[in-house]
C-alpha cells in the first residue's frame, strides 16, 4: 500500500492528468448542454498536454536556452512542449469552430440542450 | 477456338444489338433474335463436335488477378447443345406468345444475355468462371422473371434473387475453401480434391451441393420456383424448366465429378445420404404438383421433381447412373419444354390457367393437347419416349450399385406422374367443352409449330437413341 | 529547377492543395476561376502521385526516405515514400479527381450561395493535403496533425450546408473526433514517454526491446490507438456520428468523407499498428483477434442496420460502418494475403463508394426527394447515373468483374490462413446482406414506374466524372494488375519482422 502511495506521489503530474482526463470524458458524454461539451473537450485536451509536458520533465534539469556564459549539464526535454503548443494551437481551433456551431444550433434551435434539440428533430426548417 | 468464343458472345451481342431496336419494330427484332439464337447455336454444334472428337478448345486468361478459362468438356458439350439447340425453338415460340404484350424490347434483351450466361455456365474451365456466370444468370434472369410487372411478379423476383444469391454466396465460400485445401481451380487434369482427404470434405460437399442445389430445386430450397411461374411462358418453360435449373444440376454433376470426383465421394461419410435427398425431392415434388391447380405451378413441381432424376443418376456413382443422368437431361428437357409451350398456348387461346376449368379444350385445341398427352408419356417415361432410355439407365446404375430401393421409387414416381397428368388429360378429351377459340391465327402457329417439332424430335431420340448415345458415352468415358 | 521539384516531390505533393487552399479565399467571387484552380491542382497531384508509383514499382519495394527540411531522423520528420504510401496517394488521387470534377455540377445550390463554394474548396483540398500527408508520413506527432486538420476539415464540409441539421451532425461529430484524437494524441504520448521516439522506424526498433519492460504502457497505448482511430473511422460500436454526418453533407462531401476521409485514418492506424508496434506484439496482446471479432461484428451489424433505413444517404453512411468492418477484419489477419486484400478492398471501397454517394446524389438532387422509393423509374430519366450507381452497387457486392471481387478474394485467402471458418463466412454473409439492401435501389430504379414530371440530368462534368469512376472500378476488377502488385508489396513491407 505505502508502495503504491510512494509511487503516486513520485508522479503526481500523471496521476493528475488521468483524473482531469476523466473529469473531462465523464463531462462531455454525460452533460446534454453544448457548452459543458465544449469544456469537457477542453479539460480532456489539458490533461493531454499535462502528462506530455510532465514527461518532458527532467528532475534538476535547468531550462532549455541555450546561453553561453554557463553550460549545465542537464536540461528538461524541450521536445513535448513544443509539441504541446501545437496541440494548444488544434484545442483552440477546435474550440472556436465549436463556438460557431453551437451559436448556429441557438440560431435555428432556440436552446443549447442537446438532448432538447435531438427531440425537435427535423421539425426546423432553413 | 473462335467458334467457342462466337458461340458464347453471340447472345450477348444480340442482345445489346436488340437493346438499341426501338420498340415498335417487332418484325426486324424477331429476326435479329432468330439470327442470333441460331449462330449461337450453329457453333455450339461446331465446338461440340471439335470437343467429342477430342480436341481441346480452351480460352484461358487472367480476370482480376485470377485465372479464368473457358474449356468445355463432353459434359460442358452436351449442356451447351442442350440449352443452344433449345433457345431458338423457344425464341420462335415467344414470336408468337409475345405478340402484342408490352416491354418485348426489355424481353429479348434479357433473353439473349440469360443465352450468353447460359453458356458461360456450360463451356466454363474452372471454379471461377463458373461462379462469374453463375452469379450473372442470376442477374440476367431476374429482368425476365418480373417481365409482368405485378405485386406478384416483384414479389417472386425478390424471392428468386434472395435464394439465389445466398446459394452463390454459399459456393463461394466453398470455392475458397476449395482452393485453400488444393490450391487448384481448374477443371482439366482431374478431380481437384483428388489428393485431399480432411475431415472437413463432408461439410464442403453440403456446402456445394447446398449452393448449387438452390438453381436445382432440391426440396426445400425449391420455393423460388413455383413462385417464378408468374413470368411470361416461354421464360417458365426454357428459363425455369431447362437453363437457369440445368445450371444448378450442371453445377452439382461438376461438384460431384470434377471437384470431388467419384472416387473421392465414395470415400466419404455423406454417400449415404446423398441418393435419398434426390428421392425425397422426388416424390415429394410430384405429390405437392398432384394438389396444384393452376397449370404452370403443377408443371413447376413436376421440374423440381425431374431434376432430381438428374441429381440421382449423378449421386449413385456408377457409369450407368451417369449416363441415366445425362439421358435424362437431354430428353426431359425437350418434353418439359413441349408440356410448358402447351400451358402458354392453352392459356393464351382460352384463357385459362387452372386445370379443373380445362375441360373439353382438347376438342377445341387438338393439336395442342395431343402433343401435351405424348409429353406426358414421356414424363412417365413409356416407350417410345425418350425418357424410357434415361429411366432405363438410372434404374440399372442403381441395381448396379447395390441401391434396389431407388430403382423402386423411380417406378413410383412415373406412376405418380401418370396419376397427375392423366386425368388432365382425359378431362380435357371427354369432358364439357369451355371455350371454342380453337387453332386459329398466325400467332398460334408460331406457338405450334415448335411444340410439334419437340415432339417429334423427343420421339425420334425414343426410337432412336443411337442419334445422341455419342455424346452420353463420350460423358461417361470422360469420367470413368 | 526540374530537379528540384523531382527531388522534393513528396513534399509537394502535400503542400500543393495546401498551398492553393490558402490563397484560394482571395478569389472567392469568380467561381469559374477557384474551380478551375481546384482542378488543376488535382491533376498535378496525379501526376505527381503516378511518376512516384512508377519509381517504387521500379525500385522493386525499396522506398524512398524523404527528409523534410534536410533534418535526418530522429530530429526531423521523415516522409517514407513506399509502396503502401503511393498505394494509398494514389487512391486519393484517383477518387479526388472526379469528385472534384463532379462538384462543378451543383455545389453552388447545395452549398447555399456562390461566395460558399470557394469555402467549400478551401476545406476539401485542406483535407486532401492532410489525407496525402496521413499516406506518406513516418513520424507519430505529424500524424497526429495531419488527423486534426482533416479532422477540422471534415467538420467544415458536413457544415457546408446552411440546415440546422447540418450544424447538429457536424456539432457530434466534433466532439466525438475531437474525443479520439485526444486518445490519439495519449496513446502518441505512451509511445513516446516509452520509447523516447517519434520516429515510426526508430520507435519501434526501441519497443521491441524495451517492451516487456513497460507491458502495462504498451498496452494502454494499443488502446488507446485502437479506440481513438476508432471512432474517427467509424468503427461499430464507435460509428453513431457518422450516418447523421455523412447524409447530410453535400454530395461531393459526402463521397469524398466516405471514400477517402475514413479511410485515412484507417492507413493511419495500419501505420501505427504494424511500423511501429509490429505485427508480433499485436500477437502478444491479442489485438488480431479482437480486431477480428470487432469487424466482424461491425460487418454484420451494420449490414442489418443498413437494411433498415428509407433514406439512401443513410443506408449508404449505414453501409460504409459496415465495410469499414471489412477493412477492420483484414488488419487482424496478420498474413501477406489478408493485408493484401484488405489495402485493394480499403481503395476499392473507396472508388466504389464515392461513386455510390455521387450518384445517389445526382439522383436525389433532380428529384428532390430522399427515400429510396421516390426513385421510382429514375433509371429511364438519367440512364447514366443508374448505371454508375449499379456497376459501383455490383462492385460493392463483390461480383467478379468488379475491383470488389478481387480485394474480397484475397481477404478470403488470408481469413482462410488463420485456419478458422467464422471470418469467410462473415465475409459472404455480409456480401449477401450488401445485395439486400442495394439491389432494391437498382430495382426500384430501373423497374419501378416512370416519374411523370422531367428530372434534371447532370451535365457533362458529373457525368464525365461518373463515368471515369465507373470504368476505374472495372478497370481495376478485370486488370488488377501493378495496382494489386503494389499492395501486396505493402503488405509484405507491414509484415516484416523487426
Amino acid at each position: 500500500m505505502s508502495e503504491l502511495i510512494k509511487k503516486i506521489i513520485m508522479n503526481y503530474p500523471y496521476f493528475a492528468a488521468f483524473i482531469i482526463f476523466v473529469i473531462g470524458a465523464l463531462t462531455v458524454l454525460t452533460r446534454s448542454n453544448l457548452f459543458k461539451k465544449l469544456i469537457g473537450i477542453n479539460i480532456m485536451e489539458s490533461a493531454i498536454f499535462l502528462m506530455f509536458v510532465a514527461a518532458g520533465n527532467i528532475r534538476g534539469g535547468a531550462v532549455p536556452i541555450l546561453s553561453g556564459k554557463n553550460p549545465h549539464t542537464l536540461y528538461i526535454n524541450p521536445l513535448p512542449s513544443a509539441l504541446m503548443l501545437t496541440g494548444i494551437v488544434v484545442s483552440v481551433s477546435v474550440t472556436a469552430f465549436a463556438l460557431a456551431l453551437i451559436l448556429r444550433l441557438y440560431r435555428s434551435y432556440g436552446t443549447t440542450d442537446l438532448r432538447r434539440i435531438y427531440e425537435m428533430g427535423n421539425e426546423v426548417s432553413e | 477456338m473462335l467458334s467457342l468464343i462466337i458461340a458464347l458472345f453471340s447472345g450477348a451481342v444480340g442482345g445489346l444489338v436488340v437493346a438499341m431496336i426501338p420498340e415498335t419494330k417487332n418484325r426486324l427484332r424477331n429476326y435479329i433474335v432468330l439470327f442470333f439464337a441460331a449462330s449461337s447455336t450453329f457453333f455450339t454444334w461446331r465446338t461440340a463436335f471439335m470437343v467429342f472428337a477430342g480436341e481441346s478448345v480452351r480460352v484461358a486468361g487472367e480476370l482480376g488477378g485470377l485465372a479464368f478459362s473457358l474449356d468445355p468438356d463432353p459434359l460442358g458439350a452436351v449442356f451447351g447443345l442442350i440449352a443452344s439447340t433449345l433457345w431458338p425453338f423457344t425464341a420462335v415460340y415467344s414470336f408468337g406468345y409475345m405478340a402484342g404484350k408490352h416491354k418485348q424490347r426489355t424481353f429479348f434483351t434479357f433473353f439473349l444475355m440469360s443465352l450468353t450466361m447460359t453458356l458461360g455456365v456450360a463451356f466454363s474451365g474452372n471454379l471461377i468462371a463458373l461462379y462469374l456466370f453463375y452469379e450473372l444468370l442470376t442477374f440476367a434472369t431476374y429482368p425476365l422473371v418480373i417481365h409482368e410487372r405485378s405485386a406478384e411478379a416483384m414479389k417472386a423476383g425478390a424471392k428468386y434473387i434472395l435464394y439465389s444469391l445466398s446459394g452463390a454466396g454459399a459456393i463461394l465460400i466453398a470455392i475458397v475453401l476449395t482452393y485453400a485445401w488444393s490450391g487448384k481451380l481448374d477443371f482439366s487434369g482431374g478431380p481437384i480434391l483428388a489428393n485431399s482427404l480432411s475431415p472437413g470434405l463432408n461439410w464442403l460437399l453440403v456446402l456445394f451441393v447446398g449452393g448449387f442445389g438452390v438453381k436445382a430445386a432440391i426440396m426445400p430450397l425449391h420455393r423460388w420456383l413455383p413462385a417464378a411461374m408468374v413470368a411470361p411462358t416461354p421464360v417458365s418453360a426454357l428459363l425455369h424448366a431447362v437453363a437457369v435449373v440445368y445450371s444448378g444440376v450442371y453445377g452439382v454433376l461438376r461438384t460431384v465429378y470434377s471437384v470431388f470426383g467419384h472416387e473421392l465421394i465414395g470415400q466419404l461419410g455423406i454417400r449415404n445420404i446423398l441418393p435419398w435427398i434426390a428421392v425425397i425431392t422426388i416424390l415429394a415434388g410430384i405429390v405437392i404438383a398432384a394438389r396444384q391447380d393452376v397449370l404452370k405451378r403443377r408443371l413447376a413441381y413436376q421440374t423440381v421433381s425431374h431434376l432430381s432424376y438428374i441429381l440421382l443418376g449423378a449421386f449413385i456413382l456408377n457409369e450407368w447412373g451417369l449416363a441415366g443422368a445425362i439421358f435424362h437431361m437431354i430428353s426431359y428437357s425437350t418434353l418439359k419444354i413441349t408440356l410448358f409451350f402447351c400451358a402458354g398456348i392453352i392459356s393464351e387461346k382460352t384463357g385459362e390457367i387452372k386445370v379443373s376449368k380445362m375441360g373439353g379444350i382438347g376438342r377445341s385445341l387438338p393439336k395442342t393437347m395431343v402433343a401435351f398427352s405424348i409429353a406426358t408419356m414421356g414424363m412417365i417415361g413409356m416407350l417410345p419416349l425418350n425418357t424410357f432410355w434415361g429411366k432405363y439407365y438410372l434404374m440399372k446404375g442403381s441395381v448396379g450399385a447395390g441401391k434396389w430401393p431407388l430403382a423402386v421409387v423411380l417406378i413410383i414416381s412415373g406412376i405418380l406422374n401418370a396419376i397427375c397428368f392423366v386425368p388432365v388429360i382425359i378431362n380435357a378429351f371427354k369432358g364439357e367443352c369451355t371455350k371454342t377459340n380453337g387453332e386459329k391465327g398466325g400467332g398460334v402457329s408460331l406457338m405450334l409449330a415448335p411444340t410439334l417439332v419437340l415432339v417429334i424430335v423427343a420421339l425420334l431420340i425414343g426410337l432412336m437413341p443411337g442419334i445422341v448415345w455419342p455424346g452420353v458415352e463420350a460423358v461417361v468415358n470422360w469420367f470413368y | 529547377m526540374i530537379s528540384a521539384i523531382t527531388t522534393n516531390l513528396p513534399v509537394f505533393i502535400i503542400i500543393a492543395p495546401l498551398f492553393v487552399a490558402f490563397v484560394l479565399p482571395t478569389w472567392a467571387q469568380r467561381k469559374r476561376l477557384v474551380e478551375n484552380l481546384v482542378i488543376s491542382v488535382e491533376i498535378l497531384m496525379l501526376l505527381g502521385t503516378c511518376y512516384l508509383a512508377s519509381i517504387v514499382l521500379l525500385q522493386k519495394g525499396i522506398p524512398i526516405i524523404y527528409q523534410m527540411g534536410g533534418w535526418s531522423a530522429p530530429w526531423g520528420i521523415e516522409l517514407k515514400v513506399g509502396s503502401l504510401g503511393t498505394f494509398f496517394l494514389l487512391t486519393v488521387a484517383i477518387v479526388s479527381l472526379p469528385v472534384a470534377l463532379f462538384a462543378r455540377g451543383n455545389l453552388t445550390h447545395e452549398v447555399g450561395g456562390k461566395e460558399r463554394v470557394a469555402r467549400f474548396y478551401v476545406l476539401y483540398l485542406l483535407l486532401i493535403g492532410a489525407l496525402g500527408g496521413m499516406a506518406l508520413t513516418n513520424d507519430l506527432f505529424n500524424v497526429y496533425v495531419l488527423v486534426e486538420v482533416a479532422t477540422l476539415s471534415c467538420c467544415g464540409l458536413v457544415s457546408a450546408r446552411n440546415h440546422p441539421r447540418a450544424a447538429k451532425a457536424t456539432f457530434t461529430y466534433l466532439i466525438l473526433a475531437t474525443l479520439g484524437s485526444c486518445l490519439v494524441m495519449g496513446g502518441i504520448g505512451f509511445i513516446y514517454i516509452v520509447t523516447g521516439h517519434l520516429n515510426m522506424g526508430f520507435a519501434s526498433q526501441e519497443l521491441g526491446r524495451i517492451w516487456q519492460n513497460n507491458p502495462r504502457v504498451v498496452w494502454m497505448a494499443f488502446s488507446f490507438m485502437l479506440v481513438g482511430f476508432g471512432v474517427k473511422s467509424a468503427l461499430f460500436p464507435l460509428h453513431v456520428w457518422l450516418p447523421d454526418a455523412h447524409s447530410v453533407a453535400p454530395s461531393p462531401a459526402s463521397a469524398i468523407l466516405s471514400g477517402l476521409a475514413v479511410k485515412g485514418y484507417l492507413i493511419c492506424l495500419l501505420k501505427v499498428l504494424y511500423n511501429v508496434f509490429g505485427f508480433y506484439l499485436m500477437r502478444v496482446y491479442s489485438v488480431h483477434k479482437i480486431m477480428v471479432l470487432v469487424g466482424m461484428v461491425a460487418i454484420i451489424s451494420g449490414s442489418i442496420s443498413a437494411l433498415t433505413q428509407e433514406d439512401l444517404k443513410r443506408r449508404l453512411a449505414f453501409s460504409t460502418v459496415a465495410q469499414v468492418g471489412y477493412i477492420f477484419l483484414g488488419f487482424g489477419l496478420l498474413n501477406t494475403k489478408g493485408l493484401t486484400g484488405t489495402l485493394f478492398y480499403l481503395a476499392s471501397h473507396a472508388v466504389i463508394k464515392s461513386t455510390l454517394f455521387l450518384s445517389a446524389g445526382a439522383m436525389l438532387n433532380a428529384t428532390g426527394k430522399k427515400n429510396i422509393k421516390d426513385l421510382s423509374g429514375i433509371g429511364r430519366k438519367m440512364p447514366i447515373t443508374t448505371a454508375a450507381f449499379t456497376i459501383s452497387s455490383l462492385g460493392l457486392i463483390g461480383i467478379p468483374l468488379f475491383s470488389g471481387f478481387v480485394g474480397k478474394w484475397q481477404l478470403l485467402m488470408g481469413s482462410m490462413e488463420t485456419g478458422s471458418i467464422l471470418p469467410v463466412s462473415v465475409i459472404i454473409s455480409g456480401s449477401v446482406l450488401c445485395a439486400a439492401y442495394l439491389f432494391p435501389v437498382i430495382r426500384i430504379a430501373y423497374f419501378g414506374t416512370a416519374p411523370e414530371k422531367d428530372c434534371k440530368d447532370p451535365n457533362l462534368p458529373q457525368k464525365l466524372a461518373l463515368i471515369f469512376l465507373s470504368a476505374a472500378i472495372v478497370f481495376l476488377g478485370v486488370i488488377p494488375g501493378s495496382f494489386l502488385e503494389l499492395a501486396n508489396r505493402a503488405a509484405a513491407e507491414l509484415l516484416v519482422l523487426r
